[in-house]
């Protein structure tokens, strides 16, 4: 038992660094309060910051919330509805002026809607939607760039070839959506055949193996790839490439993310489809603080998408 | 040799000869590949097949060095965070002209080497539970993986960085040699040497091991390390094939990775298993994922057909053991 004394005594030592550690990052929180004209607080629960498209939508609303000089509050749900409900819940109990929500999902993220609208305090959804109908929406219509990507794919084609799509994870609305928008357009060009659909989770080291998989399947039938994402575009071109099949094969993505247009610019990838994330971002603080002050705005904001090839990534970049 | 009365039974030969076992996982591989090669011809052909040693390598490497911990009769939870935060710390250096080629593939082994050791201080001297301690690490790991990066991927890498990745020696990739290296020198460690043998008599009975004279906890301490190690290993080279640091790459990873070691043959309780029934595991599990995308398989029934696969085999050696 002797041996245990020591270990126990380093147990304690620690739990008390810890909170001591924990105190002083909530000190630290609440440190940036200052006596004045109360500013206007808006709280942000967003669906995930360790995805770059979600990290550029929050830095917009960063920026955009310095400039009108409001205070944001941003959580970050994880991916997790139930997380963001929580989320939503706590900035009602905190009264809040404004919530934005980034919803995780439609069905699930609904309740965050419908408690802030019963408690009186109004809510913008930013990117998708939920079932519930918030104060305000603003977005992109996502079956927009599936219909983009794949008529870019049909023109370069000439309306006759073989394509593969690559899925988003599946069941999210980003994913339907998006093969909705592409199946609408190979519908209208009979002389388009789809090869195969399979999904690579949104995943760039899931593409590569997919598309390498692929290659041995289909091989010199391919004409054209559709991937939902850039991440997973990216992947299909590396595996174009290592097997030398690049140059015979138009790949194209969405969301135009920096990675995407470095590839466009390369004239490794054929075409992404822009998502414009400051708009999305610095619009719904906009609205937001519109509807907190009490001046008119629109319930509807759709930002639209845009196609981006090597004719016009330069424009993109510097965005 | 004057350690031999501390080897489990059964355990001696795992590694080195098939236990009968092991029957129900090779018959699953042989039916599986002449099933598919007569679906699609494309699957017994020398591109493919080079696909696929190419395509189990990461699972591979991680595999080989979770199978160490599991022997210990621990687990580790932590490879796929750590896959991200060393593939994160890899890409930071392999900026070009900025750092020489060999920095990033050092920097990513020595940040999971860095990762196993505090798990292993945090389970020999904590004596915190395996699942928990590498829970933690998991949780923790990819926090850091997304603050290093902020929450954007590391991109804009040499490329004689990403030539790992990609590149081939003599027709065979490069991840593939790598692999096939880890694996035996795994196989050499954990039947050959002293040290190696002490794992498999921790994992059988540890207090028999510690009257024995063994140092458990050393010999605990190293087989973390050597785990995480070989995580940032497999972190660099995935980096260098993705030609990218993802701070979200790896989500699930350390499950394949077990699940490659079961099925091989190697128990959750410690003590029984080795690398070569790991490599056939991973196998296993790789002509799975390269044959429903052949014969394209719904993306909604690929998930339970390989469920099921896995569940069969291992019932399949369950079955025939007892």
């Amino acid at each position: 038992m002797s041996a245990k004394t020591p270990g126990a005594r380093t147990a304690r030592w620690m739990g008390g660094a810890l909170l001591a550690a924990l105190v002083a990052c909530l000190s630290c929180g609440r440190g940036a309060k200052e006596p004045g004209p109360k500013p206007i607080v808006i709280g942000v629960s967003v669906l995930n910051l360790s995805s770059e498209f979600v990290v550029m939508v929050k830095d917009a609303m960063d920026a955009k919330a310095r400039g009108l000089g409001v205070q944001l509050i941003v959580n970050d749900a994880q991916r997790d509805a139930a997380t963001q409900v929580r989320q939503a819940e706590n900035f009602i109990a905190q009264k809040v002026d404004a919530i934005i929500l980034n919803p995780c999902e439609f069905e699930a993220s609904s309740p965050a809607v419908d408690e802030a609208r019963a408690a009186g305090i109004p809510i913008v959804n930013v990117n998708s939607e939920t079932r519930s109908v918030p104060t305000a929406f603003v977005g992109s219509r996502d079956e927009e760039s599936g219909r983009i990507a794949m008529e870019y794919i049909a023109r370069r084609l000439g309306g006759r070839g073989n394509v593969l799509m690559m899925q988003g994870f599946m069941g999210q609305a980003a994913q339907i959506e998006r093969d909705r928008g592409a199946r609408e357009i190979l519908a209208k060009n009979p002389g388009l055949k789809l090869l195969a659909d399979q999904t690579a989770d949104w995943d760039r080291a899931k593409a590569m193996t997919l598309m390498e998989d692929w290659i041995q399947s289909y091989g010199p039938s391919i004409d054209a790839v559709f991937a939902h994402n850039d991440e997973m575009a990216i992947g299909a071109v590396i595996a174009l490439e290592q097997a030398k099949r690049k140059d015979k094969v138009v790949v194209a993505g969405v969301d135009a993310i920096a990675d995407g247009l470095q590839a466009v610019k390369q004239g490794r990838l054929d075409a992404t489809v822009f998502q414009d994330a400051k708009g999305q971002g610095a619009t719904a603080v906009e609205i937001a603080v519109k509807i907190v002050r009490k001046q008119p705005y629109a319930k509807e904001t759709f930002i639209p998408f845009q196609l981006v090839t090597g004719k016009n990534v330069d424009r993109f970049q510097a965005h | 040799m004057g350690r031999a009365q501390v080897k489990e039974p059964g355990s001696n030969r795992s590694a080195a000869r098939l236990r009968p076992g092991q029957w129900g996982m090779i018959l699953a591989l042989v039916t599986m590949s002449t099933a598919l090669s007569i679906a699609r011809p494309a699957f017994l052909t020398l591109p493919n097949l080079v696909n696929l040693i190419r395509q189990i390598s990461i699972n591979g490497i991680l595999a080989v060095g979770v199978t160490s911990v599991l022997l210990t009769g621990g687990v580790d939870l932590s490879l796929g965070s750590l896959v991200a935060l060393t593939g994160v710390i890899a890409a930071s250096f392999a900026h070009p002209r900025q750092y020489p080629p060999a920095a990033p593939i050092l920097m990513g082994v020595l940040a999971g080497a860095g990762c196993g050791a505090v798990n292993g201080w945090v389970i020999t001297k904590g004596r915190v539970a395996p699942f928990v301690a590498t829970l933690g690490m998991m949780t923790a790991a990819r926090g850091l993986a997304l603050v290093l990066s902020g929450g954007r991927p590391v991109s804009n890498l040499s490329s004689e960085f990403t030539w790992m990745g990609s590149g081939d020696v003599a027709g065979i990739p490069i991840p593939s040699l790598v692999f096939f290296c880890v694996a035996l020198a795994s196989h050499v460690f954990l039947n050959n040497l002293k040290v190696g043998r002490h794992i498999y008599a921790v994992g059988g009975n540890e207090n028999a091991a510690r009257a024995s004279g063994i140092d458990v906890n050393a010999v605990r301490m190293l087989a973390y390390t050597t785990c995480a190690s070989l995580a940032g290993l497999a972190g660099v080279l995935l980096a260098s094939r993705i030609t990218t640091g993802q701070p979200n790459a790896g989500v699930g990873y350390e499950l394949d990775a077990i699940a490659a070691a079961v099925i091989g043959g190697t128990s959750l309780s410690g003590g029984v298993g080795g690398v070569g029934g790991t490599i056939l595991g991973a196998l296993l599990m790789g002509v799975i994922d390269n044959g429903l995308d052949l014969v394209n398989v719904s993306s909604y029934y690929q998930q339970i057909v390989k469920g099921a696969i896995i569940i069969g085999a291992v019932w399949m050696d369950r079955s025939r053991e007892s």
